[in-house]
């Protein structure tokens, strides 16, 4: 199907490979069901068979990671292995959801998601809009609300006022603020010139951009507030022609017609002093206005389908559109019919990410092993296998600290565990700093690799074998294989395997004039490995 | 007893003045050009339309008049004597020195000319017969950071017994003008940035020198430290010395920008000194008293000035201009003398 | 397009990125066996031959904006000129600034390119752009010189790191550093001296001994390879690459240390930082580092242009001959790609404080060395400098230069995802009057 389609803002209803609602599954089905569903469908379909399950362990760490920012403690470990409850996934599941720390390490996400592109700002920092994700978080706002909030910020609340950030660190740049807009809340990367080559859509691009980009053309930041005026409009020369007004157009070609469609004078804009107050909202608010309009029926699917697809993205791995900001007719999802439920599913469900959240990781598709056994490895669009994930820095920092704790110091379960987690927490955020932020396709650096095997700090605080370090822990127990096997429980959360405790044994034995420094070594041999740098 | 300083003329230019010289009870001044001219200019004219003196391949960084000549130096390393009737050199020293000229001084009897280039050597000249006298050597081509220095500026006592040099890092000496010796020294560091840090590179130096009437203090000009290297923007800065004993007797700051020229009053009433950043400062000051007594603005970065004969004029040249101002007391003069 | 999964068996077929893993891997294995006999300055792994062909690239990076003026297109006698003089070199009709008589006697390794015109006179803004040949798109992070170089030019496995970059000043420091890999990944991220003429975290830490050192690396590979078995991805190759390079890292600590060469050679170079640092850029040359940025930071002369150049000019005539000399001495001039480049120059007009200012829009750069047609000039600016009149050239035009002077082709492409991202834009033309 030609791009124009896309760009000539036809409505998305019957995109290729779009089943009509009568063909989808029905939206009572459960979301994990759902996602089985199309997904064996397509593996039957190229008759792959998909990896086995992840075990016990590996899935524990797994959902530890992705739900609540760090891996499981070993008694957590013990607790899930032992249990023969069948529904112990699903326990497991709700478990880490009701933590707090599900709350903080989401809007540590969000906050790196919403804040990664802008330059200067390292993504997860402390700071207004982590604060206020928080919030909403905790109060478990939906995704729309939260997008409205971001968009229309409500400064003169204390609380609420981390959420001017997005909009205040991208002021000064509208073109950042188009983009990323579009990008981040619609999945569309709006400065079209990778989309298409197509001559004849050359024009339509620029409409688009410059369209999406006068939603914004009043905003303005004064004395640390953000502001919006009754008039403006966005002025640029398109690719053949005199300059022109931009009309205000949502991604569909959805037009507005907004009063005060007139350029304001520079010297009139200079005009407003600081303030200690928010300015006064404007009469009629094309945020407001662009919040509206990407929330009703005929142009909520990609507000919908974006926030199905980044989810998506955050627990696979990859998304179900890759790139994430090229969803367009002419880059099909991997399985369309699944995006189009999930997002029929968000819609229905008023945007509530936990569900969305929840559903994801109790399909088996998520459950998957990381491991492929045989020769060819299947497309990573399949998600016949799990992908590999590096962790971020907080994770990393998180991990390592419960890494290097002593077990027996660690609360089992319950609010003392909570509180224990929150105070590792806490502490970690100056590990965090020595890791980078990883991307798709993450590449680790050699400086990475110099920093863990000879930087004296980082060596200290880790490995140290100080009280309540699994060092010191390692210290009071005789045999090799026991230390092995504590070390490894601890630090890869799952039982040791018999070739590898040997190995790791016989090593410490060697090291019998020294087995303070042969602890710390295996320590550190395990968590230097690729096993532990990442989410698997 | 406050100074009243009225800027009477100004005269815009496109060129960059380095100097500036007066024949004496007249308006008619000698300005060392960046167009690489001498110009020959009276200030009284309306409309001051200057006549050029072309000799010169750079920056003419010195002009002084010696009797009835008119001697100038340049980047060129060249020093060239002028008829002033004709204008035309009539002596041309083509490798004076070996590098940049700063500066010139003639002795107060007009019988020495002094000139102080990058090659860090001062020397003196027969201002009639353009023979040299001596090579004052002594100042390090290189900073203590291994970079090449500079040699700024010298000037003779009022009794043409000593000369001072002052270079880049903060280092004058003092000369005996008869025999070529350097009698003694001193140190003005604060004067030279050293940047390690941030921009690893200098800036400063000893840019103006003047003897006390008496011949017994020796002031010394340019700028303190500066934070940003990339400008001389910072506390302009002199230091008045007991040269004979290297006894620092006091030091005072001024407007952002650096000294390029100091002078005291015959009777000592005060010591000037003007410069600029990127714009223009004078400073008058009190030494006994230690005492600012007036500082203000000029409309230019200042290079070089010169006064009249009863010191109740001065003519600053620099960026694009030239300007004669009066100097009036506005209340008693006070105590005369050091 | 479906991915092999490397094993570890060499019965089953394994990627090429894999295999030179493997390469690496067993260079590796048995040299950490006994890591004190590696030998980074004549690794019996790779032949004499391949590493004297490889070609490699030292930029000096004159941040802050040096002058043209006073440097390679001096204008002696116009207004904006100053009061340097401009000096013959031994190439008849090419006059540089009498700051640089050095470089005078040694321009026929020289092309001199008068014709920038680059339009971006900010530090951050200009210094991103000359560094990556093209401006950031949004969305899209491009690969610095040093990324590309250490990505096209370096060897797999290669022991000595492919991305130095010393920048001790503190100005200006991180328009530069830390390198931008970009959508390369951070393997090809610079390592960067700043406080130190030696990496960090390159020496073994107190509490180990050097065996102990290299077991424990050992089994943290044991221990790696079994979660490897089965998992095939870029990051993972990635992380264990890294660590596969520590210790040829960590024995390349000896390239950073200059008290190795012989007096006479560091008298050579002077006393200076810039100097010291440039001797170091030809030890890591020398020994196969692909790309050296040294940073002489920092030129940004607005007030006193010219006593600043006084400065700073005769160190980078001296340095700059000094390397020269010092790489065609060791046959090494023809496969290295000297640079002299910056964000900007500055402007003809002087300011009231002798200073000159940011100027994008008439400033020179030189190329010499590998690849180069020596002793020429490319583009002119006009009279006052203020413009160029003949050859404008921009960013991109270098980079294709350059690129094309390492024998790098300059059309072929990246892929981000899908999407392909060619070295240089299409269309761009590299400066063919500057080749050789």
């Amino acid at each position: 199907m030609s791009p124009r389609l896309f760009c000539t803002g036809l409505v998305l209803t019957l995109l290729p490979g779009m089943a009509s609602a009568a063909e989808l599954l029905p939206p009572d089905v459960p979301i994990e069901r759902a996602i089985d569903h199309y997904i064996d469908a397509a593996l039957k379909e190229a008759k792959i068979k998909p990896a086995s399950a992840a075990d016990d362990a590996a899935l524990l760490r797994r959902l530890t990671l992705d739900l609540n920012g760090r891996i499981p403690t070993p008694w957590e470990l013990d607790d899930y292995l032992n249990s023969k409850n069948p529904g112990k996934k699903t326990k497991l599941v709700d478990r880490l959801m009701a933590s707090p720390a599900f709350v903080r390490h989401q809007a540590l996400q969000f906050t790196t998601f919403l804040q990664a592109e802008v330059p200067g700002k390292k993504g997860g920092q402390a700071g207004g809009l982590r604060d206020y994700l928080q919030t909403a978080f905790a109060e478990k706002r939906s995704w729309d609300r939260i997008f409205r909030e971001l968009m229309l910020p409500d400064q003169s609340n204390p609380k609420e006022n981390g959420a001017s950030d997005f909009l205040k660190s991208r002021v000064k740049d509208l073109n950042r603020l188009t983009i990323d807009v579009s990008s981040l809340f619609f999945g569309v990367n709006v400065s079209c010139a990778q989309c298409h080559d197509h001559p004849h859509v050359t024009d339509w691009k620029q409409d688009h951009f410059y369209g999406m980009k006068s939603f914004f053309a009043r905003t303005f930041e004064k004395g640390g507030f953000v502001g919006e005026r009754d008039q403006g409009v966005v002025k640029f020369i398109p690719n053949k022609g005199k300059e022109k007004l931009a009309k205000v157009m949502f991604l569909t070609g959805k037009v507005v017609e907004a009063p005060g469609q007139v350029e304001v004078p520079k010297e009139k804009r200079k005009k407003e002093p600081p303030g200690k107050t928010p300015p006064a909202p404007p009469k009629f608010s094309l945020r407001a206005k662009l919040v509206e309009l990407a929330l009703a029926p005929e142009q909520r699917d990609f507000f919908a389908r974006a926030m199905v697809n980044r989810t998506w993205h955050r627990l696979f791995g990859r998304g179900l559109v890759m790139p994430l900001d090229q969803m367009h007719s002419a880059n099909p999802a991997s399985h369309p019919e699944l995006l189009q439920w999930l997002a029929r599913d968000v819609v229905e469900h008023e945007y509530d990410l936990r569900r969305l959240v929840r559903g994801l990781v109790l399909s088996r598709a998520y459950a998957r092993s990381s491991r492929w056994d045989g020769e060819d490895i299947p497309e990573d669009k399949f998600f016949a296998v799990a992908q590999i994930r590096a962790l971020t820095p907080m994770q990393m920092a998180v991990a390592l600290r419960l890494a290097g704790g002593d077990p027996e110091k660690m609360p089992r379960t319950g609010p003392e565990l909570e509180k224990y987690i929150e105070s590792v927490e806490r502490s970690a955020g100056r590990l965090a700093g020595m890791f980078v932020q990883p991307t798709d396709n993450f590449q680790v650096g050699v400086d990475e690799a110099m920093l863990f095997a000879n930087n004296e700090n980082l060596l200290k605080e880790v490995f140290g074998d100080g009280p309540g370090s699994l060092a010191s822990r390692l210290k009071q127990i005789a045999e090799p294989e026991k230390r092995a096997e504590l070390a490894v429980r601890s630090v890869l959360s799952r039982p040791g395997r018999s070739e590898e405790i040997q190995t790791l044994a016989d090593y410490l034995r060697r090291r019998t004039d020294r087995p303070a420094a042969a602890n710390q070594q295996m320590l550190w041999a395990l968590l230097a490995s690729a096993e532990f740098r990442f989410n698997h | 007893m406050p100074l009243t300083i009225r800027t009477v003329k100004e005269i815009n230019r496109r060129d960059i003045l380095f100097s500036v010289a007066r024949l004496p009870r007249s308006s008619r001044l000698f300005l060392g050009s960046s167009d690489f001219k001498v110009h020959d200019l009276d200030v009284s004219q309306n409309n001051p339309q200057s006549r050029e003196l072309v000799g010169h391949t750079s920056y003419v960084t010195g002009v002084r008049l010696a009797g009835q000549s008119l001697i100038s130096g340049s980047y060129d390393g060249k020093l060239i004597w002028w008829d002033l009737e004709n204008r035309r050199a009539t002596r041309t020293i083509e490798s004076a020195h070996r590098r940049w000229i700063r500066g010139l001084a003639v002795s107060p009897d007009g019988t020495k000319l002094a000139s102080v280039a990058d090659d860090m050597v001062c020397r003196l000249w027969n201002t009639t017969t353009g023979v040299k006298l001596h090579d004052l050597a002594g100042h390090a081509e290189r900073t203590p950071n291994h970079f090449r220095s500079m040699l700024y500026v010298c000037v003779f006592s009022a009794d043409g017994r000593h000369l001072a040099t002052g270079d880049r890092v903060g280092h004058v000496k003092i000369w005996d003008v008869g025999t070529g010796r350097q009698v003694g020294s001193v140190e003005a560091p604060i004067l030279y940035t050293w940047d390690g840090v941030q921009r690893i590179r200098s800036i400063g130096g000893v840019r103006a020198l003047a003897f006390s009437p008496d011949g017994r203090q020796l002031a010394v000009g340019g700028v303190g430290r500066i934070g940003n290297v990339d400008s001389v923007a910072g506390p302009s800065r002199v230091e008045v010395f007991d040269w004979a004993r290297s006894q620092r007797l006091c030091e005072f700051t001024g407007p952002q920008g650096i000294v390029n020229r100091l002078q005291f009053h015959p009777q000592n009433d005060w010591l000037f000194a003007a410069g600029g950043g990127s714009n223009g400062f004078f400073m008058f000051y009190h030494t006994a008293r230690r005492a600012m007594i007036q500082q203000g603005n000029l409309p230019m970065h200042v290079h070089d000035v010169t006064f009249n004969e009863d010191s109740s004029t001065f003519y600053a040249a620099g960026h694009n201009k030239v300007v004669v101002a009066e100097i009036r007391n506005s209340g008693t003069i006070g105590e005369r003398g050091a | 397009m479906v991915r092999k999964i490397f094993c570890g068996s060499p019965e089953h077929p394994i990627s090429r990125r894999g295999f030179l893993g493997t390469l690496a891997a067993a260079a590796g294995t048995a040299a950490f066996a006994d890591m004190t006999a590696l030998q980074v300055l004549g690794t019996p792994a790779v032949s004499a031959d391949l590493r004297r062909n490889q070609k490699r690239c030292i930029l000096l990076w004159l941040a802050g904006g040096a002058s043209q003026l006073e440097t390679w297109d001096p204008k002696p006698g116009a207004v904006t000129g100053g009061p340097f003089a401009a000096i013959q070199t031994v190439v008849p009709g090419i006059h540089i600034s009498e700051l640089m008589p050095k470089m005078a006697q040694r321009i026929r390794h020289t092309a001199i390119i008068r014709s920038l015109n680059t339009r971006n006179g900010d530090h951050g803004g200009g210094s991103r752009l000359m560094m990556r040949g093209r401006a950031n798109e949004a969305g899209l992070a491009y690969p610095d010189l040093g990324a590309v170089l250490a990505r096209e030019l370096g060897r797999p496995g290669s022991p000595v790191p492919d991305y130095v970059s010393f920048y001790s000043a503190t100005e200006g420091r991180y328009n530069v550093t830390p390198g931008s890999p970009g959508f390369l990944g951070a393997r090809y991220g610079s390592m960067d001296l700043t406080t130190s003429m030696v990496p960090e975290n390159i020496r073994r830490p107190s509490g180990i001994s050097d065996q102990d050192h290299l077991a424990r690396a050992g089994l943290r590979d044991f221990l790696s390879r079994g979660f490897e078995r089965g998992r095939s991805s870029d990051s993972l190759e990635s992380h264990n690459q890294a660590y596969q390079r520590v210790h040829g890292i960590m024995a390349s600590e000896r390239l950073f240390d200059i008290s190795r060469e012989p007096q006479r050679i560091r008298d050579q170079y002077g006393p200076t930082l810039f100097g010291q640092q440039a001797l170091a850029a030809r030890r890591l040359v020398e020994a196969g580092v692909p790309f050296v940025r040294v940073g002489r930071a920092w030129w940004d002369s607005h007030g006193h242009n010219f006593e600043t150049h006084e400065e700073l000019v005769p160190e980078l005539d001296h340095v700059m001959a000094t390397l020269l000399d010092d790489l065609e001495a060791r046959g090494l001039l023809q496969n290295t790609l000297v640079i002299t480049l910056a964000e900007f120059g500055r402007t003809p007009n002087i300011n009231s404080q002798l200073g000159r200012d940011h100027f994008a829009s008439a400033w020179s750069c030189t190329l010499s060395g590998c690849g180069i047609r020596g002793g020429s000039v490319y583009g002119r600016s006009d009279p006052t400098g203020n413009r160029v009149i003949d050859g404008e050239v921009g960013a991109p035009q270098i980079f294709a230069t350059i690129y094309r002077a390492l024998g790098i082709n300059h059309h072929k492409n990246y892929h981000v995802g899908s999407r392909p991202v060619p070295l240089t834009d299409p269309g761009t033309q590299p400066i063919r009057e500057v080749l050789a």
